[in-house]
């Protein structure tokens, strides 16, 4: 039994990881794509076909729009048909370009082959060129350009790169699988960023609910010439959370409002070092990604793990694994703590799908909100050591200050509050909200701040004039 | 087919206000029925009673009253019916459990606003206020006929009365380990520690409440009773006894860890156990009353809000 993990709060809800089993499958490419421009933290990218242009698979078809943006590449070969909006998983209108399918032609240059390539190129420029070029972001759900988070500002150094395999979400099975089946790439991709970063301790963290992940991972970096450590981590939700595998593996925090790095640490998904391996031995943009087909009202004979390419509708997903099943009531993209709800199965997929859960209505149904009894369950489930009761108190009133003291700005919004709530008070509904006054008003402080400073400046500068 | 869009969590843990009492319920079961055993039917009509006048209450208030849904469902009230009964002596008429009823969940509960909202432990509320306006009422400790006979009853009077009847020498010899097997006498939620103990760790198995406020009251109890009785044993009663005796187990167990009259935080939770102890003490020692557990934990109820401004839970990433 593994003891490592954060050291405030969590949750242990049911793994429920019905879909462990399943081997990845290829899904086929369906008629139609609709490739989403936001696909990645930050400005979304611009599109740089046009209708009517025919495009290869891997072919560049959109441009970072800003410094923290993604290239994003066609996932088929075949025709663009329309370029505008189109609504995504929350029903919103977002950029997609359409591309008709003809077949799947891929550009020159790329290794289609299994072979493992364990040479790692010299220069680290190079590498961080082609990890942008390929388009990569982090796999983890936050999908921040992999190439910015990987080349730190000048002044911060890394000490230890710790890759995500924690998976703690329940029901999903993406990352173990591809820990399983393509263990030798995510290592591979593991040393290549060990590189990037300068050569700092690199952790393996993996949740002990996946014995043969570990197994499996031991066994590739014994074989594999890196020095590379698999570190099994105590089952407990979110222990893939940023900030808590950090303290887990570390014994660091991050402060308040702080990046990782601040602490030396740069943490990445397991889904993403494989698309670095792809990225940078291969030559492969990232177009494709692993999903898992599951939930508590699916027989798991009806359940999958594939590899989709990104532009795919979800609709067409579920319905070659065999339609939305019976008493589903609620679908998730996602896992069932941190996903989003699917309010529009048309959604296409994009490089952060990771699963399109289907739950019962008895298992995802909220009871009815009665008041707080002040068990003080929330405040001990709460990651960040807040005290959502409070937060939740002082968002009704209305007092911003009282909720930046008590730091709402801190909640990283894992559920485990209102998870936890004997009166189903939706804590989180409002801690989010709270969350969002007390980032409004740190923000304005300090652009006030800024501003103050300026005027300052141009004051003393005129000053010096004169 | 429209499917439920709403925000994470999309799972919630097997739990609820409704489970989190009824596990109290099963909790009080133990000493409840021991209760039974000992006094017999008298005790059963009390606790019968006091359920139902509670419940009642409560539901009456919420509809005629309040005009608010009713929240009796959450079984609080069944609860706070329970403690009620088991902090009066078995021979209390019908109509004082009744007014007890009604200070608690009229008075301590209701005007408040409800489970969560209030102050003061509802049921210590009204045994407090019957201690005070019917003493006669709340100090007949004649044993009623029970199922099984009282021999080890220690006639008629709970230990803590004895103490000035006897002097503390005395009445320290009244109590040894073995207490925790027998009648002790008493209320009903007095008679069997053992009992009690055994509902408390239910609690703590079924992780309804932590151990730190109860654990932190005996601790105290104990370090206090302990140097009053090496500094003169003639005069003050030792830990053994001030720990098995009156209303302490009861009170520590299921009282002074009531949610919502309780500090929220671990070591919010230490401070009042640690005050509850000190104040006890200090009743039984120097206070008109021989038993001082009710009116050490209202007491603490009182510094509760303060004590939550004061202990937060650890933040992460902050000093
Ligand atoms: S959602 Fe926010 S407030 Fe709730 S437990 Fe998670 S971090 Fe704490
Ligand atoms: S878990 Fe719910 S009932 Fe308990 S203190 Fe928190 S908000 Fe109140």
């Amino acid at each position: 039994m593994s003891k490592i993990t954060f050291a405030i709060g969590g949750v242990h809800p049911d793994d429920a990881k019905l879909s462990r089993g399943c081997a990845i499958e290829v899904l086929p490419l369906p008629q139609t794509l609709y490739v989403s421009m936001a696909q990645h933290l930050g400005a979304p990218a611009k599109p740089i076909v046009a209708v009517g242009d025919k495009v290869k698979t891997g072919q560049v078809i959109a441009e970072p729009g800003g410094f923290i943006s993604a290239f994003v590449h066609s996932p088929a070969s075949g025709t663009v048909k329309s370029i505008g909006p189109r609504k995504d998983l929350a029903g919103n209108n977002v950029m997609h370009v359409e591309i008709a399918v003809e077949g799947d032609e891929w550009v020159e240059g790329v290794d289609l082959s299994d072979t493992l390539v364990t040479e790692i190129p010299e220069d680290r420029a190079a590498i961080l060129d082609k990890i942008k070029a390929c388009g990569v972001v982090g796999l983890g759900g936050a999908t921040f350009p992999t190439h910015v988070k990987l080349n730190p500002a000048p002044g911060s150094k890394a000490e230890c790169l710790i890759l995500n395999g924690a998976e703690c979400e329940p029901y999903l099975t993406s990352d173990f699988r591809i820990m399983l089946e393509r263990t030798k790439e995510i290592v591979v991709g593991a040393a290549i960023m060990q590189k990037v970063l300068g050569g700092c301790r690199t952790v393996i963290g993996i949740e002990e609910n996946k014995p043969e992940a570990i197994a499996a991972m031991k066994k590739a970096v014994g074989e594999l010439p890196y020095d590379i450590e698999v570190l099994p981590l105590k089952k407990k939700y979110p222990q893939g959370g940023e900030k808590q595998l950090i303290q887990a593996v570390m014994h660091r925090e991050v402060g308040s409002g702080g990046l990782p790095i601040s602490v030396g640490a740069v943490v990445q998904n397991v889904a993403t070092s494989l698309a670095v391996y792809e990225a940078v031995q291969k030559n492969k943009p990232l177009i494709t990604n692993t999903l898992t087909i599951t939930g508590n009202c699916l027989p798991v004979e009806k359940q999958h793990n594939y590899l989709f390419r990104i532009g795919m509708p979800l609709s067409y997903i579920a319905e070659y694994a065999g339609g939305v099943p019976e008493g589903a009531a609620k679908l998730i993209s996602g896992g069932p703590m941190m996903g989003r709800a699917i309010a529009n199965l048309d959604a296409a997929t994009v490089k952060g799908s990771s699963s399109i859960l289907y739950l019962s209505e008895e298992s995802t149904k909220r009871g009815q909100e009665s008041f707080c009894i002040r068990c003080g369950r929330c405040a001990d489930a709460c990651p960040m050591g807040l005290e959502p009761f409070l937060l939740n108190r002082l968002y009704k009133a209305g007092d911003v200050a009282a909720l930046e003291a008590n730091a709402a700005q801190d909640c990283i919004e894992c559920g485990c509050c209102l998870y936890s709530c004997p009166a189903y008070i939706p804590l989180l509904d409002n801690v989010r909200q709270a969350k969002g006054m007390a980032l409004g008003a740190i923000r304005a402080r300090a652009a006030a701040a800024k501003a103050a400073a300026e005027a300052a400046k141009a004051a003393a500068d005129k000053n010096n004039k004169n | 087919m429209a499917y439920i869009v709403s925000p994470n969590p999309h799972i919630h843990a097997a739990v609820s206000t409704k489970k989190l009492m009824l596990d109290v319920i099963i909790a009080l079961c133990p000493a409840a029925i021991v209760s039974f055993l000992f006094y017999g039917l008298s005790e059963i009509a009390i606790m019968a009673f006091s359920i139902a006048s509670c419940v009642v209450l409560e539901w009456a208030i919420t509809k005629y009253l309040l005009k608010k849904p009713s929240t009796t469902g959450d079984l609080s009230a069944i609860v706070t019916g329970m403690l009620l009964a088991m902090n009066l002596p078995p021979t209390c008429p019908l109509w004082v459990v009744f007014i007890g009823a009604v200070v608690a969940i009229a008075v301590a509960k209701m005007t408040f606003g409800g489970i969560g909202q209030n102050i003061f432990n509802p049921a210590i509320t009204g045994r407090v206020f019957l201690l005070v306006s019917f003493p006669t009422f709340m100090t007949d400790w004649t044993v009623p006929a029970g199922f099984i006979s009282n021999v080890d009853a220690f006639s008629g009077a709970t230990l803590l009365g004895q103490v000035p009847i006897l002097g503390a020498l005395e009445a320290d010899k009244l109590v040894n380990l073995q207490t925790l097997f027998r009648n002790i006498g008493g209320s009903a939620g007095e008679i069997s520690a053992l009992a009690l103990l055994a509902g408390w760790v239910y609690l703590l198995v079924r992780k309804v409440i932590k151990p730190w406020i109860t654990l932190s009251i005996f601790a105290t109890v104990a370090v206090v009773a302990g140097i009053f009785h090496l500094a003169d044993p003639a005069q003050f009663t030792g830990p053994l006894f001030n720990l098995l005796t009156g209303g302490m187990i009861l009170g520590a167990c299921f009282m002074a860890t009531d949610y919502v009259t309780s500090p929220m935080s671990t070591w919010g939770g230490v401070v009042y156990g640690v005050g509850i102890g000190f104040i006890v003490m200090m009743i039984r020692y120097f206070g008109s009353y021989p038993e001082g557990m009710s009116f050490a934990i209202l007491f603490m109820n009182m510094a509760v809000p303060l004590i939550n401004m004061k202990f937060h839970q650890r933040k992460f990433g902050r000093k």
